[in-house]
């Protein structure tokens, strides 16, 4: 009998490891998936050029499926010696200089290239590319371009070169090579170069998620598919009886599917055989249990309303994780209040109406003093002077409030300005002469938190004395 | 987790959640967090405890410190160990990143981001990367990110991998409470270091109870205008020495508490104007300094709050008479539209004056009040203008009346150019009313009758 602390152990590693790092398994879009896998193979065997573009919304799985194919290429093709794969990144590599360093890191010809200096972006690439082809039998291996962020290669302002020369390669015959682009903006085609676009296939490969199953359904999916343990049958006990032996055997090898492929876990310098010691008792009964939460109406319900506001995938991993980390010897299953709670928070945090109630309530008057303020102006902004003055009209009226004195007003001001919850508003930029700048009391802020939101804080304001709370529903004081 | 609690006290949950979330060794750690929080929540001392305690690997950023991306880098470089690593780009810190990995394999590392609200400064390109550094690098990585701000305040155009958010609510006044309490022996050692005390008394102060009082009191004023833990403390020190007077010098017996309520309230009040203003710490140094003055501390304490207050700082300026009047003059210039100059400041403009005010009735809201909108500008002319007006005796335009504008602008109570420039300058005149009606009272001038919002 194991242990039931290192059995949870084991479970809560191996399902955080399965939440955040499995990028390999794909579900759904069979098709935009066998396209872009043709695409790499007719690249990969029949020397052809491509260039394409995937685009979907964050968190769909571009990422996923890009890897997932490669994945299976990798499998199918000798990677070594036939195929070469360059993966760059917009938010690293926008910079022409750095991209092309990268580039030459990744085909590892830093020696080759040495401190020779070269004119122009174009022809560094094409020396990269012939130092390519002058292998054994004269023939190049066939190069994979995945840019992520694709957008962040468009930048307005300078030029294009990277793209164009990439697309441009694609045309002549210089070496068969597969560019893909992955970004989450539909209208990336507009910020391309008219000799960019030119030059590029113009085939898009959209991913929508839930385009073919309900996102509730998609979300079960999920659900299942990463919470669930696989069984490890190598771990059946020869005491067991000959039926379980034979059903396990059976259930093995449709549970398999749960487990994370090995991939995985040589990138993260993990040894997969620690795992075999779970225990085939445990990890069907878990899930059952899994399968068992789905069954219920509370859970289920939180699951719409999920589905509802958010489709992204990766937020409903982080969901998941912080479910599987709430795990502990005490509390070994899960518990759909925490599923419930966890949803509540992450759709809605409603943390701008938390920081409202963490205000003093000195801080709070003023928000409400600029609410009524900006009213009763049809939104114009005001200046420290004019809150100031309402507040202490009301200070007035209301002779339980302390009377502060105005330097720990100003004070207050200024923290609300440092919240963000005032925001200054912007002048002409350009005339910032002595003259046209103004003293901090008399500069303008418009409030930048909606009214709903300050009226919710009021509700759940702990110990808000009664004047204020009156005061907030009707401004004439 | 219960030494855990003792370190950090009343933030249970939040410590929780933490820990919860970091797990144990060798688990996968979370993308990144994102935690937010008013000023001395405890984020902080929160984040760095439960890394401590989980003896995680990591690296603690202040993005105020780190003021450029350059910096920044190589300031997380220093996991590596190493100093002195040059890294210019992201790139080069995702490579230096991966050279790690084969040195540290699954070892969970944790980038701490203080004041995150600052990285928005810098290239968006940089913290839309940090939320997703664990995808860019193959290493166990997670970013916490540390910011007063709620998550709305940052704004990404191009979406980014969303954080973990977690919130750390404000002290309630019993927590408050709770953790002042728990600095006890640091307060008495304070009072012990500035005064003599015998030792009767002394245990008298030692006892908790007497401190616990105070607070009470101290918190039912102050929990109002102020909720920030740091400041609270402050004052209370300084406060409690305050309190804990007459007990020293024997004039209120240490049990006797109203007694002490009635002595403290109103020094309370008076010490409420002056929180965030950090106006008496110059003042306790000086009693530390020299102990023989501690009969009279509290003078001492008068005296700063008189320094404090605009009026004796516009009188401690000692401007010549006639730039008194200049200044008063510019301030009439400022916050008067010029178009009623004329009914002003002149003798004979009689007739409109019915017809005006019943115009004006109508008008004037307080929110369009000059004195609400701020200072208009105003050319020389304008100035001397309204300066030979208001003064009664007639006095020759000399170089050394101008001079005295050039000092003003110097001394930054009016803006402006320093050359006066008898054309073309512009000025505005920056000091408040509260300032000019004291330096008007010093030259008997009643700033009132001639302002027009006031009329």
């Amino acid at each position: 009998m194991f242990e039931i602390e290192d059995q949870l152990k084991l479970v809560r590693k191996y399902l955080k490891l399965k939440i955040i790092e499995d990028d390999v398994k794909f579900r759904g879009h069979e098709n935009e998936r066998q396209h872009v896998y043709d695409l790499f193979m007719k690249s990969i065997e029949q020397g052809e050029s491509h260039s394409a573009l995937i685009l979907g919304p964050r968190g769909c799985g571009k990422t996923t499926l890009i890897n997932s194919v490669l994945h299976q290429v990798s499998n199918e093709v000798d990677m070594n010696n036939d195929v070469m794969i360059i993966k760059l990144n917009g938010l690293l590599h926008h910079d022409e200089k750095i991209a092309l360093k990268s580039i030459t890191a990744q085909m590892q010809l830093e020696n080759v290239v040495g401190d020779r200096v070269f004119g122009t972006f174009a022809e560094n690439l094409s020396f990269l590319l012939s130092c390519l082809m002058s292998g054994v039998d004269r023939k190049c291996r066939t190069m994979i371009f995945v840019l992520e962020e694709f957008d962040l290669f468009c930048h307005s302002g300078r030029t294009q070169t990277l793209l164009y020369n990439l697309f441009d390669i694609t045309h002549n015959k210089q070496a068969p090579m597969c560019v893909l682009g992955l970004t989450n903006r539909l209208d990336v085609m507009e910020l391309l170069e008219k000799r960019v676009k030119s030059r590029f296939s113009h085939r898009h490969i959209f991913i929508f998620p839930c385009e073919s199953v309900l996102p509730l359904e998609n979300l079960k999916n999920v659900f299942v598919q990463c919470l669930c343990l696989p069984v490890f049958k190598e771990k059946v006990k020869p005491k067991r009886s000959r039926k379980s032996r034979a059903s396990s055997d059976s259930e093995s090898d449709t549970e398999s599917k749960y487990s994370i492929s090995n991939q995985v876990f040589q990138k993260c310098h993990i040894d997969s055989r620690q795992f075999q010691d779970l225990d085939p008792v445990f990890t069907r009964s878990w899930n059952a249990h899994i399968h068992s939460l789905l069954d219920e109406e509370k859970v289920m319900d939180y699951f719409e309303k999920f589905s509802y506001y958010i489709i992204n995938e990766q937020i409903f991993r982080n969901v998941l994780f912080q479910i599987v980390s709430k795990l502990s010897p005490k509390k070994p299953y899960i518990d759909p209040q925490d599923i419930i709670t966890t949803i509540d928070k992450t759709v809605a945090p409603e943390h701008r109406v938390k920081l409202l109630q963490s205000l003093s309530i000195l801080e709070f008057s003023l928000v409400i003093a600029m609410m009524h303020g900006l009213e009763i102006f049809d939104g114009q902004p005001m200046n420290f002077e004019m809150i100031l003055n309402r507040y202490t009209k009301f200070a007035n009226e209301n002779s339980s409030t302390q009377s502060v004195p105005r330097p720990v007003i100003l004070k207050a001001f200024e923290h609300l300005q440092s919240l963000e919850i005032i925001l200054p508003v912007r002048t002409e930029s350009g005339n910032d002469t002595t003259t046209h700048r103004v003293q901090k009391e008399y500069k303008l802020y418009t409030l930048a938190i909606p009214t709903d939101d300050i009226k919710e804080a009021v509700k759940g304001f702990k110990a808000l004395p009664t004047e204020i709370q009156h005061w907030v529903n009707n401004s004439v004081v | 987790m219960e030494e855990l609690y003792n370190i950090v006290p009343c933030r249970e949950s939040q410590l929780n959640d933490l820990v919860e979330l970091l797990g144990d060794n060798g688990e996968t750690l979370p993308c990144s967090i994102f935690i937010s929080g008013s000023l001395a929540t405890g984020k902080t001392l929160c984040v760095n405890t439960v890394l401590d305690y989980l003896n995680l690997k990591y690296v603690l950023i202040d993005c105020i410190e780190c003021y450029s991306a350059k910096i920044m880098f190589e300031e997380i470089l220093r996991i590596q160990g190493d100093q002195g690593t040059k890294c210019d780009t992201l790139s080069d810190l995702i490579n230096n990143l991966n050279r790690l990995s084969d040195k540290i394999k699954y070892d969970p590392i944790v980038l701490v981001f203080d004041r995150a609200e600052r990285l928005r400064c810098m290239d968006h390109s940089i913290i839309s990367a940090f939320l997703r550094l664990r995808e860019l690098c193959c290493l166990n990585i997670c970013t916490i990110f540390i910011s007063q701000l709620v998550y709305d305040n940052f704004y990404f155009k191009m979406g980014v991998r969303e954080p973990i958010q977690l919130y750390f609510p404000n002290y309630t006044k019993e927590e408050l409470l709770k953790i002042i309490l728990l600095k006890h022996d640091a307060f008495v050692y304070y009072l012990k270091h500035n005064y003599e005390i015998d030792s009767d008394i002394n245990q008298e102060l030692e006892k908790p109870e007497l401190f616990a009082n105070f607070l009470n009191a101290f918190l039912s004023v102050f929990y109002r205008p102020c909720r920030d833990l740091i400041e609270l403390q402050h004052m209370a020190k300084v406060n409690f020495v305050k309190y804990c007077e007459p007990i020293i010098k024997k004039e209120i017996n240490a049990s006797d508490l109203s007694k002490l309520w009635r002595h403290i309230a109103p020094i309370l009040k008076t010490s409420l104007e002056l929180l965030y203003l950090r106006i008496s710490t110059q003042n306790t140094t000086e009693i530390s300094n020299d102990k023989e003055n501690d009969i009279q501390p509290n003078c001492d304490f008068e005296n700063t709050l008189q320094l404090l207050s605009t009026k004796t700082f516009a009188q401690s300026f000692e401007l010549p008479y006639y730039a008194k009047f200049l200044l008063i003059a510019a301030y009439l210039a400022s916050y008067n539209p010029p178009k009623e100059d004329k009914r002003l400041f002149m003798k004979n403009h009689g007739k409109q004056r019915k017809r005006l005010q019943q115009v004006r009735a109508k008008a004037k809201i307080t929110e369009k009040l000059n004195t609400q909108l701020g200072p208009k500008v105003f050319n020389l002319d304008r100035l001397l203008a309204i300066f030979y007006a208001i003064l009664e005796e007639k006095i020759g335009l000399t170089s050394n009346l101008l001079a005295q504008i050039a000092t003003l602008v110097e001394l930054k109570l009016i803006a402006g150019n320093k050359e006066v420039d008898l054309d073309s300058s512009k000025y505005k005149c920056i000091v408040g009313y509260d300032f000019i009606s004291a330096v008007a009272q010093t030259v008997g001038f009643n700033v009132r009758k001639y302002l027009y919002d006031f009329i």
